[in-house]
């Protein structure tokens, strides 16, 4: 079996060097395909892993050491269980899908080889990051899915900046230092709890760390798994680490398909999972970390409401389902959260390689304000991006009333009520803002005519390489069971409560009711034609959300700006005012104790004399002194 | 086999007085083929060290003045090894990328007698001969920076060598004193280091010395706030200058405190862990926010020195083989990468004249191998996973967690601030439109500046990847001093600073 | 009787005589004779202290010096005519041209 952990992992990598040899000649179809077969042949051998993992049991590999120093010893070793395996097939089976469809949507770029290196070398971090069986390995993957995303987000690295009124990120390459820096910042707690687990445990290795958690402090285990979880923040954008994730969508779509929405950012997701009887043990973390995702949740719902951008309100949404995912996970449910990171991989992906679509069709256009009654033109896509938004909005049968559905029902197992309420609520507006897309993208009015564009379906091949996605939204729930049986081998298995069983068929009805009640609202408000009011556009509240609550503005002004001006003071006040004016001034000093000294060589003989006689003198002076005082 | 420290320190010498003769025509050449011999000449004794021994090896002694105690002494451990070779390989490459027009024959001879200095600094084993290096390693580089240097260049070269060299002679003073004690403890003069480390120095008289080393090597290193002579320094020298200043000169500082401050003073050492980590930690943080502020791309590498020197400190008052290990290790890795970083701006020095980040922008597009590598050298520098930098900025500050957790986490905003100047500076220089109708007809790399960098990228990743073939022999003579360390502290709080590392206890 | 203190005393009186001369007299020549002055107040302590403690040494010390002072009164004033024929001074006031 080693084999094919070795080929799932290297064969991206392969792929990345390969088409990375031809990174500056013009467009070669080749690396295209070359990469992506590469994709295929990691994603089947990820199959056979989970295959093997699901028949025979775990994989551990080690490759060989890395790091040795002191009693710190980290080698590259790979260890595939139940959930790698599983983000394992989830990560290449997107990214194989991303891989054939960016053949078409990158085909007029000059970039294309560029392209496909970063977007290969991206899925080889990913692997690394979910196969390590050690922090440090995963924190190599954690970094590295951080520069191919900086990579990918400036991909278009030559546009100009403009002000934030303009375009909201401002230009690519500054969304993309946003992102890195961003995650840095998070990346640093994560760094500190690796430390932290080193020094108290000894070892990085999942095994040994979660075999000494039973045994060890549980003020200590409360800081290890904050500092873990902030490292889950950053790459999760969960509040206040959020901004770089909507920003991001300046990279091309295929990027934010796959990395902002389907795998990195689920990473923290991934963190958390994989640290579970780390986080079993501190239910008030675990606790914390529901309670944040819940808030995220319906905070990123909210700014979804009023945007128009096609792309912004899908990352929005990804950044709603990662708060599902946490909520999950912190209330104990692991393999929830997991199960509902599969599903909204799937849909997720489809919904922006939809919006890829559309985005292709009406060159690059992105207000959806501009668009309406595409159906006509782009009927496969239609399909295509109205199953993912029903699966997203969670209405049987499709893959996300499944995932979602648990998510609530564990979350009024848990008699955390109010945690309940809001995600239930936050379905209804998840269901009401991705309609709302889809119909002023898709129906009414052509309001795209009078700007004179001319949309047009992508090619059939496009179309179906998405569709293994469309096919997993419609259908991953149905296998839950079986997921739930593969995944509790590794897992803690999570029981509802005779009590929830009983309202189970309630819970169910009422959380179709509102999401069902989501999309008849958005279907009477704008399935006929964008009616736009200036008395609703005007309102406080629109603004706010419009604005995204205003949290970019705020930063720059609380953060960037007054670093910058620190940065200056202390360069310019405080190292050449202060520092260095010292220094200079005890040079001066010395400088000018020889000149006013100076005075003293007159040249006269007799000057000289005198000043002779009166050193002698002081000498014999200090002579008899010291004579005295002995 | 002994005498290879030897052929390693004279040849450069002797090579160089021989070059007076060689013809301007020929002298690159020949200057290229010199460094190359030897760099392949430490190669070999890197081929022939035993990794297994952690302590001196390629000893060899040969009394000068025997009435002082004054002698030829050399050999290099796991510790020195890897920063010889360092400074033979940026020799190498510096002479190879070099640019200059003016004096080539001078700037080669000078590059060579300075070489002589860097390796004997690194292999000295007598106090006496390890000054003398360490003061001379200061003459080429002032010939250096004031004949080619930019417009301030007296300035900056007067101001580097009264700074270091002031730094120094307190230095010597200290380096007099123990030389002192040590003849009316044993009876007989000993410049020996050797013979210094069995000597056990009173807690007080620790103190004292401690500060006076301390001053040579911060100043050298330079911390905090003896750092302003580096960015004049850096801002005026000619790149080769830069290069080796950066890579190799700062490094005299740094190997100065693993070579002199923790074996000699290890009580005193301890003791003090907390203003030097301060001052560190005012290195990383407030020099990586100057470091943001400034126009002048050099200026901004220059600085990040600064704070990744912060960094090497840190680890190395760590007072465990983890932060110590990896404080050498990020010695080489900063030599590498800063040296490259300088290197590239030379680059750019060369086709436009001015380093100003505001005359450039876009530059991605017009030279796309060019920023392939300083993208390489960026992320080195930023410490991403997989390059050099992760490794030994990693476990420098994972080993000073031991001592200070709070302390650390501050330092650990290095990996944030680092990432903040350097890709605001990338942003600025290599991505948006080309504006400047003189950037846009820039020509990528030639040939020659490939072959300089193309070998740093190549260590750069594989050192990142596989550290073990130098990180082990490191990791050994380090432990070998911690246990060393430990046993010859007597305070009790020195005795449990210092953490000899299970590996070792159980080796005994 | 005449001890050797006494001998010392006249030595400094002569020594602080010439002290003064060296330090107050602007002619050349004259500080010469200062000069020699002190030179004579060491002879004669050291012959004095060679007297009493019977070591012959001092005597042979101040010879020396009557010696050396000798030697250096033939080139200083052969220096001193020379810079009086330049100068047509031997006044030290007029020569600062080492002024700093």
């Amino acid at each position: 079996m080693e084999k094919y952990v070795y080929i799932a992992l290297f064969a991206p990598l392969v792929g990345s060097l390969f088409a990375a040899l031809f990174s500056q000649r013009p467009k070669a179809l080749i690396t295209g395909v070359v990469t992506s077969t590469l994709l295929f042949v990691s994603f089947v051998a990820s199959v056979i892993l989970l295959n093997h993992v699901s028949q025979v049991g775990a994989v551990h590999v080690t490759m060989m050491d890395w790091i040795q120093a002191g009693d710190m010893s980290i080698p590259f070793g790979f260890n595939i269980d139940q959930v790698t395996a599983v983000m394992m097939t989830v990560v290449t089976l997107v990214s194989t899908v991303v891989h054939v469809y960016s053949n078409g949507y990158m085909d007029h770029d000059k970039g294309f080889n560029r392209f496909f290196s970063y977007l290969s070398a991206f899925v080889f971090s990913m692997m690394v990051l979910v196969m390590s069986d050690n922090f440090l390995g995963l924190f190599i993957g954690w970094e590295g899915v951080g520069v191919c995303s900086w990579l990918l987000i400036g991909f278009w690295y030559h546009k100009a900046d403009v002000t934030r009124d303009v375009n909201p990120s401002i230009s690519p390459s500054w969304a993309a230092n946003e992102a890195f820096i961003m995650n840095r910042v998070a990346d640093l707690g994560m760094l500190v709890g690796i430390f932290l687990i080193y020094w108290n445990i000894g070892s990085l290795q999942y095994a040994d760390v979660f075999a000494a958690v039973p045994s060890m402090d549980h003020g200590m285990l409360v800081t290890i798994g904050i500092f873990l979880f902030i490292g889950a923040m950053g790459k999760s954008a969960q509040f206040p680490l959020h901004t770089w994730l909507a920003d991001a969508m300046e990279g091309p779509t295929p990027v934010s398909a796959l990395i902002h929405a389907a795998t990195m950012v689920t990473a923290g997701v991934y963190l958390v999972i994989r640290a579970n009887p780390l986080y079993s043990a501190i239910p008030e973390v675990s606790y914390f970390i529901a309670v944040l995702g819940t808030f995220v949740a319906i905070f990123a719902a909210s700014m979804a409401l009023v945007n128009r951008d096609l792309k912004r309100i899908i990352a929005y949404s990804t950044l709603s389902q990662l708060g599902y995912m946490f909520a999950a996970a912190g209330l104990g449910a692991y393999w929830v959260a997991l199960f509902h990171l599969a599903a909204h991989a799937f849909f997720k992906a489809l919904l922006f390689l939809g919006a890829g679509n559309v985005m292709h069709a009406m060159d690059d256009e992105l207000d959806i304000f501009k668009m309406g009654g595409l159906k006509k033109a782009m009927r496969w896509t239609y399909l295509y991006m109205g199953l993912a938004s029903l699966a997203l909005a969670g209405i049987w049968p499709l893959a996300g009333f499944f995932s979602k559905d648990t998510i609530l029902e564990v979350a009024f197992n848990e008699h955390t009520y109010g945690i309940w309420l809001i995600l239930w609520f936050t379905a209804g507006l998840t269901a009401f803002y991705s309609f709302r897309q889809v119909f002023l993208t898709f129906t009414g009015d052509e309001r795209y005519k009078p700007l004179g564009f001319h949309p047009h379906e992508v090619p059939k091949y496009v179309l179906w390489a998405m569709s293994p996605l469309a096919l997993l939204a419609v259908i991953f729930g149905w296998y839950k069971d079986e997921f739930v049986a593969f995944i509790t081998h590794f897992l803690p298995t999570y029981e509802m409560s005779e009590h929830t069983e009983h309202f189970v068929v309630i819970l169910t009805v009422v959380t179709t009711a509102i999401a069902l009640s989501g999309i008849v609202f958005a279907w009477f408000r704008y399935s006929k034609g964008l009616k736009r009011s200036a008395k609703v556009e005007q309102s406080l509240p629109y603004r706010i959300l419009s604005n995204q609550y205003y949290i970019p503005i705020l930063y720059e002004n609380v953060f960037s700006k007054p670093y910058a001006a620190l940065s200056h003071a202390f360069w310019e006040e405080i190292d050449q005012q202060v520092v260095d004016a010292t220094v200079d001034g005890i040079a001066t000093a010395i400088k000018d104790g020889g000149d006013s000294s100076r005075k003293i060589q007159t040249g006269n003989l007799s000057d000289y004399l005198k000043l002779m006689s009166g050193g002698a003198l002081v000498l014999v002076a200090l002579v008899l002194f010291a004579a005295m005082q002995n | 086999m002994n005498d290879i420290l030897s052929v390693l320190i004279f040849f450069p010498l002797i090579a160089g007085i021989l070059g007076l003769v060689v013809s301007e025509k020929s002298i690159r050449t020949y200057g290229i083929s010199v460094a190359a011999v030897e760099f392949i000449l430490s190669l070999w004794m890197w081929f022939v060290y035993d990794p297994a021994n952690a302590g001196m090896q390629f000893v060899k002694r040969i009394a000068v003045i025997p009435d002082f105690g004054i002698s030829y002494y050399v050999g290099v451990d796991g510790i020195s090894l890897f920063i010889v070779i360092m400074a033979t390989l940026m020799t190498l490459i510096g002479i190879i990328a070099l640019s200059v027009k003016k004096d080539l024959k001078n700037m080669i001879l000078t590059l060579l007698f300075l070489e002589v200095a860097m390796v004997g600094v690194f292999v000295s084993l007598d106090a006496v001969i390890f000054y003398l290096f360490w003061e001379f390693s200061l003459v080429p580089m002032l010939y250096i920076i004031g004949a080619w240097g930019g417009e301030k260049r007296l300035y900056a070269a007067v101001k580097f060598f009264l700074y270091t060299f002031a730094g120094s002679l307190i230095m010597l003073v200290g380096m007099l004193y123990v030389a002192y004690v040590y003849q009316s403890v044993t009876g007989s003069w000993s410049f020996a280091l050797t013979d210094w480390y069995s000597l056990v120095l009173p807690i007080s008289v620790q103190k004292w010395l401690f500060w006076a080393f301390f001053l040579g090597f911060a100043i050298k290193v330079p911390m905090f706030p003896f750092h302003t002579w580096l960015p004049y320094a850096h801002g005026q020298a000619p790149t080769v200058g830069s290069v080796i200043l950066a890579a190799v000169l700062l490094k005299m500082g740094t190997y100065g405190f693993v070579r002199f401050s923790l074996p000699m003073f290890p009580d005193a050492s301890v003791m003090y862990i907390t203003p030097v980590a301060i001052l560190a930690l005012i290195m990383i943080v407030y020099t990586a926010m100057v470091a943001y502020a400034q126009k002048d791309m050099k200026q901004v590498i220059a600085y990040s020195s600064v704070s990744h020197m912060g960094v090497i400190i840190l680890g190395i008052f760590a007072m465990n083989a983890e932060g110590i290990s990896g404080s050498v290790f990020f010695m080489l890795s900063h030599g590498i990468v800063s040296g490259a970083l300088f290197l590239l701006v030379g680059v750019i020095y060369d086709r436009r004249h001015t380093k100003l980040m505001s005359e450039f922008g876009g530059l991605a597009s017009v030279m796309p191998n060019y920023a392939l590598i300083f993208g390489v050298m960026l992320m080195a520098s930023v410490g991403l996973p997989l390059t050099m930098g992760f490794v030994g900025e990693y476990l420098s500050l994972a080993g000073f967690f031991k001592i200070s957790p709070v302390m650390t986490a501050i330092g650990g905003t290095s990996i944030i601030f680092g990432a903040v100047y350097m890709l605001s500076l990338y942003k600025r220089s290599f991505f948006g439109p080309v504006t400047h109708e003189a950037n846009k007809v820039l020509k990528d790399l030639d040939a020659k500046e490939l072959t300089a960098l193309i070998p740093l990228v190549a260590i750069v990743i594989w050192l990142g990847v596989y550290p073990k073939p130098v990180l082990q022999p490191i990791d050994n003579s380090v432990k070998a001093l911690v246990s060393f360390m430990h046993e010859k502290a007597q305070t009790p709080e020195a005795k449990n600073t210092i953490v000899v590392s299970k590996r070792t206890k159980e080796a005994q | 009787m005449i001890t050797m203190n006494h001998y010392l005393i006249l030595s400094g009186i002569l020594f602080a005589i010439g002290l003064v001369g060296v330090v107050r007299r602007k002619n050349l020549l004259m500080l010469f004779f200062a000069t020699e002055i002190m030179l004579n107040a060491a002879n004669i302590a050291f012959a004095a202290v060679s007297s009493y403690y019977h070591d012959l040494t001092g005597q042979m010390f101040a010879f020396f010096i009557i010696a050396v002072a000798a030697s250096e009164v033939a080139v200083g004033l052969g220096l001193l005519i020379l810079l009086y024929k330049k100068y047509g001074t031997i006044n030290i006031d007029d020569f600062t041209i080492m002024k700093g």
